[in-house]
């Protein structure tokens, strides 16, 4: 069953949570909305299970190429996974998950025999049926979201919504939880969309991601797409750790400090200044100048704890940047803390300032 | 505990006689007077026709006004806790507002609105119907003054709760009903219940309102409060205090009532919070 989002529009009072938004989910692909709070995705997510009904009669969202907005809330079949579960607390888990079942039509209710199997199933799915006389209160974080999505689950969904479904655990269940999340979505091959704010579990998890900011999709891609081609400031900003430079354009090159690097050839030669994006792992550090492609920088900070090494430094002009290089690289120059050091991007992205600006992206950092 | 013991000690039965001189004493009175006579007299005082009619009358107002108010109350509840809707804040007032008029005041009102002289009264007279000093006013003055228990008790709960079960319930496919009977209800049963018994002690016990509209008819206008009053006019205190007894053992039903819903919903929390302690100590 595939999603289609069209034109969909949103405000609550003065407030557009969403602008003009459209996008497809195909057939069995996991999508990830990703974007920081405040940027319309949970909203977006409660008007596709239809929770939420969007302003005007432009939009539309179509649900295997129907409109969703005909077809009533109990024949959408859109399993919702809330972010704080949301389970029924004076109900055993047992009755949690068979609750979509028990309150159907009597003439398409099953026999207390069936859902008794098809409850008992749900749990050993999400391995749990140990608990199933438990009540809701009695079980961790990490349990409570997987009953959530076995309960979702009970009503055999065309569609699975999920909004931030480890949000509020810790790391390490997150970590789990989210590679579980995967290799469940591969067996049963649910089209489905979560929700989230962490760029890292959006790319780890998803097949495509839909990227969000101001109530506007930024882009819509791969993990790898997005990550490596951005579109934008913005989405080059928001997923990884970035150094962000403020540079000036002169006859058609971009200068740091010193130090000119060259403009993308697309870019307008009349443009007055530009963002320079580096990523941490790509500047290099040299304890002599090569050349003219770097700028001198003071090392403020070693952290040598975890798989990279992630120095600190002061640039000449006096911001902080980021730089992270493997132990090996490290013990070869051997600087230490108040050393003056060189650095030179590897690779960097250039988004010049234009007739929109990048302004708007510049307040988000 | 940082304060030296006489303070405590101070304190402790500063509270302790007061509270004996103000509520246990007139309990203690209560029932002295009515069984003063003896036990023969309370329960002929109880049984005559008049005493009776009065009984009656009062279940009969308690009878209605209970239910409609706990209808109403959850619906109101309802309506404030889970939707965004204008004139939302000018409907809580409105709740509010027996609380703050004099119970006189909305008899008063209601002899304004149905009584002979009344705005309605003629068409009621044309109509032979009557309510003011007749039963149908007794349960309108009953009604409005028990208005706000139920919703006031739910109302804070539900806010509490929120609607995130309800909107889960609803994406699982049940209906508004199914929702209401299988969601929210399980949910603030407590708080409901203990709406109720206070709902029903004031329906029981009022006097004020029911006074102005009832127009002290023996046997036919009179509840509990009202006939006691009558009696105790009289001089006939046995009788008085007997009726008046019947009362007391109402409000200490009540607050046995009160004390259990207390107990219990505090043993389930409790519960919850140890289980929630396990499931950690277990993770």
């Amino acid at each position: 069953m595939s999603i289609e989002i069209r034109n969909i529009s949103k405000s609550f009072g003065d407030f557009r949570a969403l602008k003009d938004v459209s996008f497809k989910v195909e057939t069995g692909e996991l999508v990830a909305l990703l974007g920081p709070s405040g940027s319309g995705k949970t909203s977006l997510l409660r008007i596709i299970a239809g929770i939420e009904v969007p302003d005007g009669n432009d939009g539309a969202i179509l649900i295997h190429n129907e409109d969703a907005a005909e077809i009533s809330f109990r024949d959408r079949r859109v399993g919702f996974v809330f972010q704080h579960y949301a389970l029924f607390r004076h109900m055993t888990i047992f009755e949690n998950v068979a609750f979509g079942l028990r309150v159907r039509p009597r003439r398409l209710r099953p026999s207390e025999k069936i859902i008794r199997e098809k409850v008992n199933e749900l749990l050993k799915l999400v391995q749990l049926d140990w608990l199933g006389d438990h009540l809701p209160s009695q079980l961790s974080g990490g349990q409570r979201q997987r009953i959530a999505l076995a309960r979702a689950l009970a009503v055999e969904p065309n569609v699975l919504l999920l909004d931030e479904p480890f949000g509020s655990l810790d790391a390490r269940v997150r970590k789990e939880l989210r590679q579980w999340l995967r290799r469940f979505h591969d067996e049963l091959k649910i089209t489905s969309v979560f929700v989230t704010h962490d760029q890292e579990e959006a790319l780890e998890v998803a097949d495509r991601v839909v990227l969000m900011n101001e109530g506007r999709v930024e882009q819509v891609g791969t993990p790898e797409e997005v990550y490596h081609h951005p579109a934008n400031a913005f989405v080059y900003n928001f997923l990884g750790n970035v150094n962000l430079f403020r540079g000036r354009v002169k006859e058609g090159k971009v200068y740091l400090g010193d130090m000119p690097l060259g403009l993308p050839a697309e870019s307008g030669v009349d443009a007055k200044s530009a963002l320079v994006f580096v990523r941490p792992h790509l500047l290099e550090v040299e304890l002599q100048p090569n050349g003219k492609q770097n700028f001198r920088a003071r090392v403020k900070h070693i952290n040598l704890a975890g798989s990279l090494v992630k120095v600190e430094l002061e640039s000449e002009w006096g911001d902080p940047v980021h730089v992270e290089l493997s132990h090996g690289r490290y013990q070869t120059l051997g600087f230490r803390k108040d050393d003056l050091v060189f650095v030179r991007p590897r690779e960097r992205k250039i988004f010049v300032e234009s007739e929109q600006g990048f302004c708007d992206y510049a307040a988000n950092i | 505990m940082s304060e030296p013991r006489w303070v405590r000690a101070i304190l402790m039965t500063g509270a302790l006689l007061f509270l004996g001189i103000f509520l246990l004493l007139p309990l203690i009175v209560v029932f002295s007077e009515a069984f003063k006579k003896g036990v023969e007299v309370y329960f002929e005082s109880i049984r005559e026709p008049d005493a009776v009619a009065a009984i009656w009358l009062t279940l009969i107002a308690a009878g209605i006004a209970v239910p409609l108010n706990l209808v109403f109350g959850v619906v109101a509840a309802w309506a404030i806790a889970k939707f965004q809707f204008p004139g939302k804040s000018f409907l809580i007032t409105l709740i509010d507002l027996p609380f703050s008029v004099s119970p006189v005041i909305s008899g008063l009102v209601y002899v304004l609105l149905f009584g002979l002289q009344g705005w309605l009264g003629p068409w009621l007279a044309e109509h032979d119907i009557k309510i003011i000093f007749a039963v149908p006013g007794i349960v309108l003055a009953t009604v409005f003054v028990t208005f706000p228990f139920v919703a006031r008790e739910l109302i804070p709960l539900m806010q509490a709760q929120g609607s995130e079960e309800e909107v889960a319930a609803r994406t699982l496919g049940a209906g508004g009903w199914q929702t209401f009977w299988r969601v929210t209800l399980p949910n603030i049963k407590w708080g409901l219940l203990y709406g109720v018994i206070l709902c029903n002690a004031r329906a029981m016990g009022e006097f004020g309102a029911v006074s102005v509209v009832s127009g002290h008819i023996r046997g036919a206008t009179n509840t509990i409060p009202l006939h006691a009053e009558i009696l105790y006019n009289e001089y006939n205190s046995a009788a008085a205090f007997a009726m008046a007894s019947l009362l007391t053992i109402l409000t200490l039903v009540t607050i046995a009532l009160k004390a259990a819903i207390d107990w219990k919903s505090q043993v389930e929390a409790r519960e919850v919070g140890e289980n929630r302690e396990r499931a950690l100590a277990e993770a």
